[in-house]
């Protein structure tokens, strides 16, 4: 039986980009079951694909763009992106990427959740989230907790 | 007559890196290469104690953060004149080969090759082909590249305890000894990524394509058997060449290369001094020869970039990175322009192994120049060098065990002065310019391959040489410049290229 992973994605140099890096801090500070480990991507690309070699389950926490109104919290499965591959916002070659690179090193694929916020803009050098994404980190870490509860 | 300007964007792992072009009825008449992102190191790294620079330099780049490694750590120890025992220089050069395959096998099969699956070519004889070799996450070679490449650089976090950003190089040697362990580790990757490599890259054993020496051994070589011409290799090759990658793409024609690899048989002479197992140099397109080359002929320039500006070219010991955005000015680029005796020079795999002296590489460039296939196929040329050169690394390391891999530094600190670490990263020439003061750095400039290739004009108007490597190309259609994309990716510009037109905003990707 592989772990539970929640791999985290994001650049907190620039501003809502670092919405996953966000939720990374606040789950480190959460006591887990001893299956689940927390991962901070960055930006860290196909060198990502580490942290989803050996779970049994994913969840990838990342911006997200175009999928709903500003501080939205979206559940996706991956195949929920396959047909708009350019619309997360890109960390080197961004998670489609890295999802269809998975597929090529793991058969079975993990069971992978994506969860992400929709952001107001990625604003080079300016750290810090903006309020709207800001207010959505609490909810987005209890819905992680929900999801892996189940 | 038709104008437009296209812009490109090159999405690059660790910056941003833009292409403006003009073009007149589809002929590319002007180039600018614009990197877009402000970095800021050199001025992070001033005020700080010169050990910093070990940690905070790997994290200029996540592909060649063992080259920036490097070349801080051996300007340190010039500046020091610290002694590094030869297996600590062998355990340093298998670490930036292994980081350096990594990168050729990606650029090449996961970036380069793709574009042969662009639907352009559905009525070429090789698609078919291209397609079940090349696109992405289907072909058989894609699939592989990803696969072997990711381990490769596990033998760095053997040695380094991470990758990428490690900082396991320490002036007088390395973190860690080679054990035995961890050699057989090593070994156990090198040889399966050597095998693969055998089997789909090149069709043939490694010992048997490097014998392959000049440009009608490889032509003969090529067609003698089907295992060749369908090898990745053959492949590429044959595709580039129906495509015409052979008569595009020079460039500049002067090249420099810094060497690559401390020679572990020097370990005594101190760094720049000491010998290279592959060699430095500066090819002069002018004459085709090939002369000493001499860190003291580099300058950077300003004149178009967003930089406080100075008259002329300095050298970095006298390097002034003062940002100063002018976007409404005729600067364009967070890029300054390196000169080498005030030659616009390219660097990279073509320029090490002609500098080198690489048979197969040389005689091929003699037949048909510096072309963007030729750059390429030096890359791919290169990987099978180091993956040679790697398992004899290793077989010295255990012929030698319990050496040290460290001289601990007569003095704790580094001591007032300036000295420079020149390395070759996988993209070319790296260098590190340091000066200390008052026990803390005072200077530091740091010279990318990426700034050699991907500068801009200087302060003479002259292009950089990727931007000259585009000017004159024809495009049969601008909203799908698809051989723009096989020429900028010839340089390894590392990411997805995409491209969007300023006049309408439509969105293209020369991606397939």
């Amino acid at each position: 039986m592989g772990t539970r992973n929640i791999v985290c994605f994001g650049n907190e140099l620039h501003g809502d980009d670092g919405f996953g890096s966000r939720i990374y801090a606040e789950l480190r500070r959460l006591t887990w079951p001893k299956d689940v480990e927390v991962f901070n991507a960055g930006i860290a690309g196909l060198n990502a694909l580490r942290f989803l070699e050996n779970c049994s389950q994913a969840i990838l926490v990342d911006a997200m763009a175009n999928f709903g109104n500003v501080g939205e919290i979206c559940v996706l499965r991956p195949e929920d992106l396959a047909d708009r591959p350019q619309q997360l916002t890109g960390h080197g070659l961004g998670l489609p990427y890295l999802l269809e690179a998975l597929k090529v090193i793991r058969e079975p694929l993990p069971d992978i959740l994506i969860v992400g916020v929709e952001i107001a803009a990625v604003t080079p050098f300016s750290p810090g989230l903006s309020d709207k994404t800001e207010q959505a980190v609490p909810k987005t870490v209890q819905l992680i907790r929900d999801l892996l509860s189940e | 007559m038709a104008r437009r300007i296209i812009q490109i964007d090159l999405n690059r792992v660790e910056g941003d890196l833009d292409f403006q072009l003009e073009l007149e009825d589809n002929k590319v008449v002007d180039a600018r290469c614009i990197g877009s992102l402000y970095r800021g190191f050199e001025q992070i790294l001033i005020s700080r104690k010169p050990k910093d620079s070990l940690v905070i330099t790997p994290r200029i780049c996540g592909i060649c953060g063992t080259a920036q490694l490097n070349a801080a750590v051996l300007a340190l120890e010039h500046i020091g004149r610290i002694p590094v025992p030869p297996t600590a220089i062998r355990i340093r050069n298998l670490c930036l080969m292994a980081e350096t395959v990594q990168s050729d096998l990606r650029q090449s099969f996961m970036f380069f090759t793709a574009d042969f699956c662009h639907s352009k070519y559905i009525r070429r004889p090789f698609y078919e082909k291209a397609r079940a070799a090349f696109l992405p996450f289907k072909g058989l070679v894609h699939r592989g590249a990803l696969e072997y490449s990711r381990h490769i650089v596990e033998i760095i976090a053997l040695f380094g305890g991470q990758w990428p950003h490690s900082s396991y190089m320490l002036p007088g040697g390395v973190t860690t000894p080679a054990s035995s362990r961890h050699i057989i580790d090593s070994l156990s990757i090198l040889n399966k990524l050597t095998r693969w490599f055998e089997q789909t890259i090149i069709g043939t054993d490694l010992d048997a394509w490097l014998a392959v020496q000049s440009a009608d051994e490889f032509f003969t070589w090529l067609t003698a058997k089907d295992a060749h011409a369908d090898s990745a290799i053959g492949l590429f090759t044959l595709m580039s060449r129906d495509i015409g990658l052979q008569h595009v793409g020079f460039g500049t024609p002067h090249m420099i290369s810094y060497g690559a690899y401390d020679d572990p048989d020097d370990a005594g002479t101190f760094p720049p001094h000491r010998k290279h197992l592959f060699r430095a140099g500066f090819l002069n397109g002018d004459t085709g020869d090939i002369e000493p080359f001499e860190q003291a002929e580099i300058t950077e320039h300003v004149r178009y970039s967003w930089f406080q500006p100075y008259s002329g070219g300095r050298h970095p010991f006298q390097g002034q990175t003062i940002p100063d955005y002018q976007p409404h000015s005729d600067r364009y680029t967070w890029c300054k322009a390196p000169r080498y005796q005030n030659k616009v020079v390219q660097t990279g795999p073509l320029a090490d192994a002609l500098i080198d002296g690489e048979p197969l590489i040389r005689s091929l460039y003699q037949a048909e120049g510096g072309n963007a296939w030729l750059r390429q196929f030096a890359r791919l040329h290169r990987t099978a060098r180091l993956l040679h050169k790697m398992r004899e690394t290793l077989h010295e390391l255990a012929a030698q065990p319990n050496q040290p891999h460290m001289i601990s530094p007569d003095e704790k600190e580094i001591p007032d002065g300036e000295g420079f670490g020149l390395v070759t990263a996988a993209r070319g020439a790296l260098g590190h310019w340091v000066q200390i003061t008052d026990g803390v750095i005072s200077r530091y400039q740091v010279v990318t391959p990426t700034a050699w290739n991907a500068s801009p004009k200087d302060s003479e108007g002259r292009h950089g040489h990727w931007e000259s490597s585009l000017i004159g190309l024809t495009v049969d259609d601008p909203d799908d410049p698809v051989e723009i994309g096989h020429i900028i990716r010839s340089h390894d510009p590392c990411l997805v290229c995409t491209v969007h037109l300023l006049d309408t905003g439509k969105r293209i990707t020369v991606w397939p």
